[in-house]
């Protein structure tokens, strides 16, 4: 396929690309002075806690060489955690610590750290390494999720997490993504984890991409990834249509996780959200935009200027039903 | 957003035709030439003057000299004479100068220089002074007879002034017509032509007169060749006394006028005078550059010239800076090609400018492989970021000394230029390969690695690209017009080429 057609079809399905991303969305809804706000999580979290929104319990914060020092104490009581830069990319200067052994730290890759190792990764993240503009940082000690066993056939290693992209409040796309040998646990796409598509309506698993391809099996498990039910659907989607208000930012993409005891947590906010959550759902991200901003407008005519989390909900769940839409399509054809 | 879009195009819009307009300005009201290889003739014309004085006498000489008016524009002139002052005057349509000494001894020679650029001088030429009227000859005796049996034919072949002119001085030249001989008075050379010529002219009242006038061309020695003109009331029209032909041509230069010889002595024998012309070729923009210093032009035709000359050389490597981060921008938003950092191949890209791009490539390779060896070992030292990234840079600069002592040893000339990398961005650069390799694998960090490179040797060649270096330089203008492809394509919103392949599996 030439470059010209690609780019032609590509554009009749509405992707977006970065250009488009940053220009008509990113710099158009979200607003400058509110982006430390999901730049730094620990600002991100206590926000969350405030508004009532279910986050990972935190354990500390170490903001001073000074504390580093301290760190043995404040991780007494905890067998497993997990230390994260306050403004890391990218799942980037992660640690996740699954137990102990003998005065040694245990990684979920099943590495033993010692606590010299555990401060320099610390005074690593302190001195701004993994920090977007590479200026001084926070670490961020938290609660270690435990993973639903629900993923586990279509999941290996790690926490799986749920990406829901929203526009003005309104979840236009869902995405599941599983860490696999390749990511080292890690949820991220860019390690290779896949993404799977989600029904916005039902919460049921689609196909998934993986390294910019559409598959339909994990890689590692190769069980097929499509249909699988997410328990407590409704509480991520509505978790994510408040995000909106928690923030201000009117493109934002949510991350989240399912805890085996906690039920679903809000992991963390990222103002720039990635875009091959389009190949796992097969869905251009720019269509679906329009449809919501459509709407807004309709409802900005009509005299409204806040529709409710509910109002939002419903209409994108309704609008955005894919599995639906193939079940009347495939009904359709074999009717034929 | 729609208006802030239309904002963008109007201002781009601006910027582009300020920008255009500038370097238009300069092309053609200007004539700053657009490339540095072009090249146009330039004429010397020597004049030596040699003779040898009498004897306690003092020696005064008068030498007519082109006029300023010229056709062509006058470069330079110059008089060059030992114990001589010299004086430039004007008389009637001519101008003069006076040689003068009080005493000399021995051969005496002077000389005098011009030089002319051929480029047309339509301004000036255009102030070429009308006639000086005289009163017409009184002929008496057989003279007038004849020159009234002349007269009659040419009136009768004759419709206008040119055609007066030129049947007068075919009659002339018939030397089989017996009262041209007459007139002539067994005189037959051209000055006698010519004065009999201007005679039987100015009693039919139409006055002409004598220019002498110059040939440019390639020759060592020539003399002034004679032609008459005649003022029709709004220009001169110029006639060969020999063939009638009418029109002085493109590589003539009127040097005086007049029946005078071109000098006249006093005090002086063995006079002899050589006039050489040659043709010189040199470049249009340092000709533009002489001629804008002596003509007193805009100053800000050639605004960046006016600079001093290390100025100038700083500002031609500065103004090219904004070539590079166009590219850059093009790089990564139309095609989608990833750098290490944002203007870091724009940085090596200069340090190339030095080294070449073979070396350069080299030498970023070695130092960055090198300091990513010494950076993954100092991780297991757990050092902090700052003693980190000083040992790196520490490193990376006893790298480029060692480089450099070594090279220079084995007689590379090459390796010395590497002192002019920027240490700072490449120890930057190793740290921020290092991080991407960590976190996204090897093969990343080198695609990074390989885009930085690609990125910072297409800047350089555009960069140093001779013919833009100097385009930029003479017409600072353009940079508007890259500032106006740069706000334009901050709205471009389409996809970059890499993501074609990156959503190719969606395009069906």
């Amino acid at each position: 396929m030439s470059l010209f057609s690609t780019w032609r079809s590509l554009r009749k399905r509405g992707v977006m690309g970065i250009n488009r991303r940053n220009s008509d969305y990113v710099l158009r809804y979200n607003p400058r002075h509110l982006f430390p706000l999901v730049d730094d999580k620990i600002t991100t979290k206590m926000r969350a806690i405030e508004a009532g929104i279910h986050v990972p319990p935190l354990i500390g914060i170490i903001d001073s060489e000074k504390q580093i020092g301290q760190f043995d104490q404040l991780v007494a009581n905890h067998r497993d955690f997990v230390i994260k830069p306050a403004q890391g990319a990218g799942g980037d200067g992660i640690t996740v610590i699954a137990d102990r052994f003998e005065g040694y730290y245990r990684t979920t890759s099943g590495r033993l750290m010692s606590s010299e190792e555990i401060e320099f990764q610390l005074s690593g993240i302190l001195s701004g390494i993994y920090s977007l503009g590479g200026h001084r940082d926070r670490a961020l000690i938290e609660y270690r999720v435990k993973p639903d066993p629900v993923f586990s056939a279509i999941s290996y290693e790690g926490v799986p997490d749920i990406r829901i992209i929203v526009l003005q409040g309104y979840p236009v796309l869902a995405m599941l993504r599983l860490p696999t040998r390749q990511s080292n646990g890690k949820a991220n796409l860019h390690q290779g984890a896949i993404g799977v598509g989600v029904d916005l309506a039902t919460g049921i698993t689609l196909d998934g991409t993986w390294h910019n391809k559409k598959i339909q099996k994990h890689p590692d498990t190769v069980n097929p990834v499509r249909g699988v039910q997410l328990p407590y659907w409704d509480g991520f989607i509505s978790l994510a249509t408040r995000c909106y208000e928690l923030t201000g930012l009117g493109y934002l993409g949510v991350d989240m996780v399912l805890d085996k005891d906690m039920g679903p947590l809000m992991l963390e906010l990222n103002a720039r959200p990635g875009l091959n959550i389009q190949i796992a759902n097969d869905v251009g991200l720019a269509a679906r935009c329009k449809v919501v901003e459509k709407e807004i407008e309709r409802l900005n005519k009509a005299g409204v200027t806040t529709a409710s989390p509910e109002q939002r909900l419903a209409f994108c769940q309704r609008e955005f039903a894919t599995l639906t839409e193939s079940f009347s399509q495939n009904t359709a054809e074999s009717a034929s | 957003m729609k208006g802030v879009k239309l904002h963008v195009k109007v201002i781009a819009l601006l910027l582009a035709v300020f920008g255009a307009a500038s370097v238009a300005w300069q092309i053609f009201a200007q004539n700053i030439p657009v490339s540095a290889e072009i090249t146009e003739p330039v004429w010397v014309i020597d004049t030596r003057i040699s003779f040898s004085p009498r004897e306690n006498m003092p020696v005064k000489i008068k030498q007519y000299l082109p006029p300023s008016w010229s056709r062509f524009i006058t470069l330079d002139e110059s008089f060059i004479a030992r114990n001589y002052g010299v004086n430039v005057d004007t008389q009637g349509n001519n101008r003069v100068a006076l040689w003068s000494a009080r005493r000399t001894s021995g051969n005496q020679e002077l000389f005098y220089r011009l030089m002319l650029t051929q480029r047309s001088n339509t301004r000036l030429s255009s102030e070429e002074p009308g006639p000086v009227f005289r009163d017409s000859p009184q002929l008496s005796g057989v003279e007038a007879v004849a020159v009234d049996a002349l007269l009659k034919p040419i009136r009768e072949h004759s419709a206008d002034i040119e055609t007066f002119i030129r049947e007068a001085i075919k009659l002339i030249n018939d030397n089989s017509n017996d009262n041209a001989r007459l007139l002539l008075g067994n005189n037959y050379s051209e000055q006698s032509r010519a004065a009999v010529l201007e005679r039987l002219l100015s009693s039919a009242h139409i006055p002409v007169e004598q220019v002498h006038t110059l040939r440019l061309s390639d020759t060592a020695q020539q003399t002034p060749e004679l032609w008459m003109r005649s003022y029709n009331g709004q220009r001169w029209l110029y006639f060969n006394p020999q063939t009638g032909a009418q029109g002085l041509p493109e590589d003539r230069i009127v040097w005086w006028t007049g029946n005078d010889p071109m000098i006249q002595v006093d005090g002086v024998r063995n006079l002899k005078v050589q006039i050489s012309s040659r043709q010189r070729i040199v470049n249009s923009i340092e000709l533009t550059q002489s001629l804008s210093e002596s003509r007193g032009m805009s100053g800000w035709s050639m605004a960046m010239y006016s600079l001093p000359l290390q100025t100038q050389q700083t500002f031609n490597f500065v103004l090219m800076i904004p070539v590079g981060v166009l590219l850059i921008l093009l790089l990564r938003n139309i095609v989608g090609l990833q750098t290490l950092g944002t203007f870091t191949p724009v940085l090596i890209g200069l340090a190339f400018h030095e080294t070449g791009v073979i070396w350069g490539v080299l030498f970023f390779t070695v130092i960055s492989c090198l300091g990513l060896a010494l950076r993954s070992y100092l991780e297991h030292l757990h050092l902090q970021l700052l003693s980190r990234l000083s040992t790196v840079l520490t490193f990376v600069v006893i790298m480029m000394a060692l480089i450099s002592v070594l090279g220079h040893q084995l007689g590379m000339k090459h390796s010395l230029s590497i002192g002019l990398f920027p240490m700072v961005i490449l120890t930057m650069s190793i740290e921020r390969l290092s991080i991407a390799w960590e976190e996204r694998g090897g093969l990343h960090s080198m695609k990074l690695g390989l885009g930085t490179l690609v990125a910072a040797t297409l800047a350089h060649l555009m960069m140093s690209y001779s013919p833009w270096v100097y385009f930029i330089f003479t017409f600072p203008g353009t940079l508007l017009v890259l500032m106006a492809i740069m706000l334009a394509l901050g709205h471009y919103r389409g996809y970059r080429l890499t993501e074609l392949f990156r959503f190719k599996a969606m395009a069906n």
